[in-house]
């Protein structure tokens, strides 16, 4: 057992350093070049690409919550449903301007869950799943009842939304953002007082870290996050009503993303989405056989790649690394 | 400032209708370090769970520093400087080492340098043993490095008061000596320590001052000499470690009418299956291991191991810690596949078969840590392993090891791990035993345990050798080990380096040097 731990360097802490270098000068690089490129695109891959960088936004938010801090939740639909219709308020009402607007839509995000924490952080594990499950079918049911906000049919945005090329810029822009978040929340400090909450809450409080705060950072984080992919969502479609805004498939679509492409990996949103909207895309024509060949591909990854498959690869590299 | 570092006052703490801790008060000086000790299940973990928060007593009022912090939650009283460890480790599973210690440091200082921090937590780490494993996950930690985390962790906070939880159990004598060294150099930096263990060494050689605990209440304090030399203590708790009271066991066991001794021998003897022996004399033995080596991944565990069990036999493995025990009882229950050499069982090569084929030969397996199932009662952890036995024959079975263990039996209907440590490794015996084995495979089954908790857990064992049980036995306890055992190896660095019947052995100058390494 002692040649276990006399191992010099863990094979993970390697490649961490790798990618730590590669991040600062390639990321940049990347959101320029889909920048600079955006005029080349035809309207098709402006359409896609603004679909994907939405997705990989609610995912990064997502897995900060699920991956990094344990905390499993269902109630996407509620922060993007939030943002949307925040952003639909703002425009309409207060004729704020869209640069505005749009973070508008992400504090709103923001300020529900500031507001549901003390409620849903009772629960732990599976039952804080169920909570905002339930939260969200909550939220949807009082957005149909109530007539305030345009009850079930909901509401038309005053100005007419941005071409589509803007809006994929603007969704770059936003992705830009959640990429800087999550950057600086899962290389600093914060992230090892977040793994700590992750592993084992008991005994994180008992060496002083304060679960509950710790907690309601990555909560909000993630909250603003997805609150702004909702009024952009919202901003797109030029209308909101509950069922597509609150609507249990944004939940499941940013579930399947980051399980397939790894909880808890950087890299695992961006390969998870592109790989389930190219899935969407080839079997477009196909809207059953998709439902169904999606299911397939989450029960295999969950039996055989618990880590997705941006962790698949990282083990068969760290297997061949330590063959050699 | 006063001299008091924490008061507790009339602490009690129920769980449902079940009181863990009635009434307990204790006070700790500045400088202190006080013991703990009392016969599992007594509500010392429950006790250290209350002054460091992670549980709130339903009456009472703890003290600390001068503050009333009865009603602050964990992370408040370890910020003020109340640091603690789990018995049974829970390190961040997912982090490294150096992580895990320097989650502590952020937390309190979450704008310190981060180079001040790391080094901090490096000079924790070397302090407590662990500076080679600084880059390992929690995860590959095996238990008892697991346990050296959870004193660097608690020590990571700079605490001023520090509760240790059985950390030494399971250590070898001259990793006990680095224990009692480390907590006999803390004495400048941490204001008090509070210590529950069951390593009488490590009580006697740090505590000035001990509390024993019995059913929950206050039994005993004082002077940690005088409470060792007492005939009340040695009665609920000692036992044989009592001084010179060595033979009391045995004439317990004589004091039973000799006609009642019979039938239960007669009893026990029903849980053993015997080996039909050839004609020829020249039975293969029970088990057989020919030049095994193991390892997980890149690392080569057991290098070469050759051992032979014969039918009735009672072989023990000793070692230090890291020798390869657990890998050793491992590759025996089929858990971990040797990478070469063979494995027979009456002479058939079985290598490599998973473990519910071992079983079937007739092996069973009593493993280190217990494994009892929680969400089922005593008697049910009882019965899985008869499943497929006629109910006849099982209840017998059933009967046969209450008899060994009349403790079960008077909790039949509890929830397995809702019972004290001793009784738990009763049960795991018990269940070891349903299957109606030839041989059992006993795992470091005395860790943990009060020392008279051991001497009953021994007693039995000596009822199932004489009933005729094949048995090899992982153990960490010499003295009691070479008691039992007819045959023993001592392992080092994954091979036999020491073999023999266990009177060689005993005497053996070779084995204090093996064994022992440099302490005393």
């Amino acid at each position: 057992m002692a040649s276990l731990l006399n191992e010099p360097v863990a094979p993970a802490e390697h490649l961490n350093g790798m990618a730590r270098q590669s991040a600062l000068l390639i990321l940049p690089a990347a959101f320029l070049a889909l920048a600079v490129g955006a005029p080349l695109m035809s309207d098709y891959v402006l359409e896609i690409g603004f679909r994907l960088l939405l997705l990989i936004t609610l995912a990064e938010a997502w897995n900060l919550m699920a991956g990094y801090g344990g905390l499993v939740s269902l109630g996407t639909a509620s922060f993007v449903g939030i943002g949307a219709y925040a952003l639909t308020g703002l425009v309409n009402k207060a004729g704020l301007p869209l640069a505005l607007a749009i973070p508008g839509g992400g504090l709103a995000g923001a300020l529900l869950a500031v507001l549901v924490s003390r409620a849903v952080f009772r629960l732990r594990g599976l039952y804080f799943t169920v909570g905002t499950l339930a939260l969200a079918e909550a939220l949807r049911m009082f957005m149909v009842n109530y007539g305030g906000l345009g009850g079930a049919s909901g509401l038309f945005l005053s100005q007419d939304p941005p071409g589509l090329r803007d809006m994929y810029l603007i969704a770059l822009a936003i992705l830009a953002v959640t990429t800087a978040v999550m950057t600086i929340a899962t290389r600093s400090r914060f992230s090892i007082l977040l793994r700590t909450v992750r592993d084992d809450e008991d005994a994180a409080a008992q060496i002083g870290v304060r679960p509950f705060r710790i907690k309601l950072i990555a909560f909000v984080l993630a909250s603003f996050l997805m609150g702004m992919a909702g009024a952009l969502q919202g901003l797109k479609v030029g209308a909101v009503e509950p069922y597509g805004m609150f609507g249990i498939q944004w939940t499941v679509n940013v579930l399947s993303i980051v399980i397939i492409g790894g909880q808890g990996l950087r890299a695992g949103p961006v390969v998870g989405a592109v790989f389930v909207v190219a899935l969407s895309e080839l079997l477009a024509d196909y809207p059953a056989l998709h439902l169904a060949i999606t299911g397939l591909i989450l029960i295999l990854v969950i039996r055989f790649a618990p880590q997705g498959l941006v962790g698949l690869v990282q083990s068969r590299r760290g297997a061949r690394r330590g063959a050699e | 400032m006063s001299n008091v570092l924490i008061q507790a006052e009339g602490l009690v703490k129920r769980y449902g209708g079940v009181v863990a801790t009635d009434d307990v008060s204790l006070n700790l000086a500045r400088g202190e370090v006080m013991g703990v000790i009392g016969p599992n299940g007594a509500g010392k973990s429950t006790l250290i769970g209350l002054l460091g928060g992670a549980l709130v007593p339903s009456h009472g009022r703890i003290t600390f520093d001068g503050e009333d912090v009865t009603a602050l939650p964990a992370s408040e009283r370890a910020r003020r400087g109340i640091g603690r460890t789990y018995q049974i480790p829970r390190p961040f599973l997912d982090m490294t080492v150096r992580e895990n210690l320097l989650a502590a440091r952020f937390s309190l200082h979450p704008f310190d340098s981060g180079a001040k921090a790391r080094a901090a937590c490096d000079d924790i780490l070397e302090r407590c043993g662990l500076a080679d494993a600084a880059h390992l996950r929690g995860r590959d930690l095996p238990l008892l490095r697991r346990k050296r985390l959870e004193v660097a962790r608690a020590l990571a906070l700079k605490p001023k008061l520090l509760l240790l939880d059985e950390v030494g159990a399971g250590l070898v004598d001259s990793e006990v000596t680095e224990l009692i060294d480390l907590v006999k150099s803390l004495r400048g930096e941490v204001d008090g320590v509070i210590i529950i263990e069951h390593v009488l060494r490590v009580v006697r050689e740090c505590c000035g001052r001990l509390l024993v605990m019995n059913f929950g209440k206050k039994f005993a304090e004082g002077a940690t000499a005088e409470v060792m030399a007492s005939d009340d203590v040695a009665a609920v708790y000692l036992g044989t470690a009592h001084g010179g009271a060595k033979s009391e066991g045995d004439s317990r066991v004589a004091a039973v009418p000799v006609k009642a001794a019979a039938a239960h021998g007669k009893a026990i003897a029903g849980l053993v299956a015997k080996t039909d022996t050839a004609a020829d004399g020249k039975t293969p033995p029970v088990l057989e291991l020919r030049g095994v080596h193991a390892g997980y991944g890149q690392a080569r565990v057991l290098n070469g191991i050759d051992l032979r069990v014969q039918a009735g036999q009672v072989v023990a493995i000793l070692g230090t810690n890291g020798a390869g025990k657990t890998t050793l009882s491992h590759v025996v229950s089929g858990t971990i596949k040797p990478t070469a050499g063979k494995m027979l069982v009456d002479g058939v090569e079985i290598t490599g078969s998973p473990a519910h084929q071992i079983s079937r030969l007739g092996l069973a397996q009593c493993m280190e840590g217990r494994r009892i199932f929680a969400p089922l009662t005593v008697e049910e952890n009882l019965l899985l392993p008869a499943r497929d036995v006629p109910t006849a024959q099982r209840d017998e079975r059933l009967e046969r090891v209450y008899a060994l263990f009349p403790d079960l039996k008077q909790r039949r209907f509890n929830g397995g791990t809702s019972m004290s440590g001793g009784q738990q490794q009763m049960l795991a015996i018990g269940r070891a035993l349903m299957s109606r084995p030839r041989l059992v495979l006993f795992d470091e089954i005395s860790l943990g345990l009060a020392p008279i908790m051991m001497d009953r857990l021994y007693e039995a064992l000596t009822e199932l050798r004489a009933a005729g049980l094949t048995m090899l036995i992982v153990e960490q306890d010499v003295e009691r080990a070479l008691e039992l055992a007819d045959e023993v190896h001592v392992m080092e660095h994954g091979q036999f380096a020491l073999s023999g019947s266990a009177k060689a052995i005993r005497e053996d100058p070779r084995l204090r040097h093996l064994y022992i390494g440099t302490a005393d």
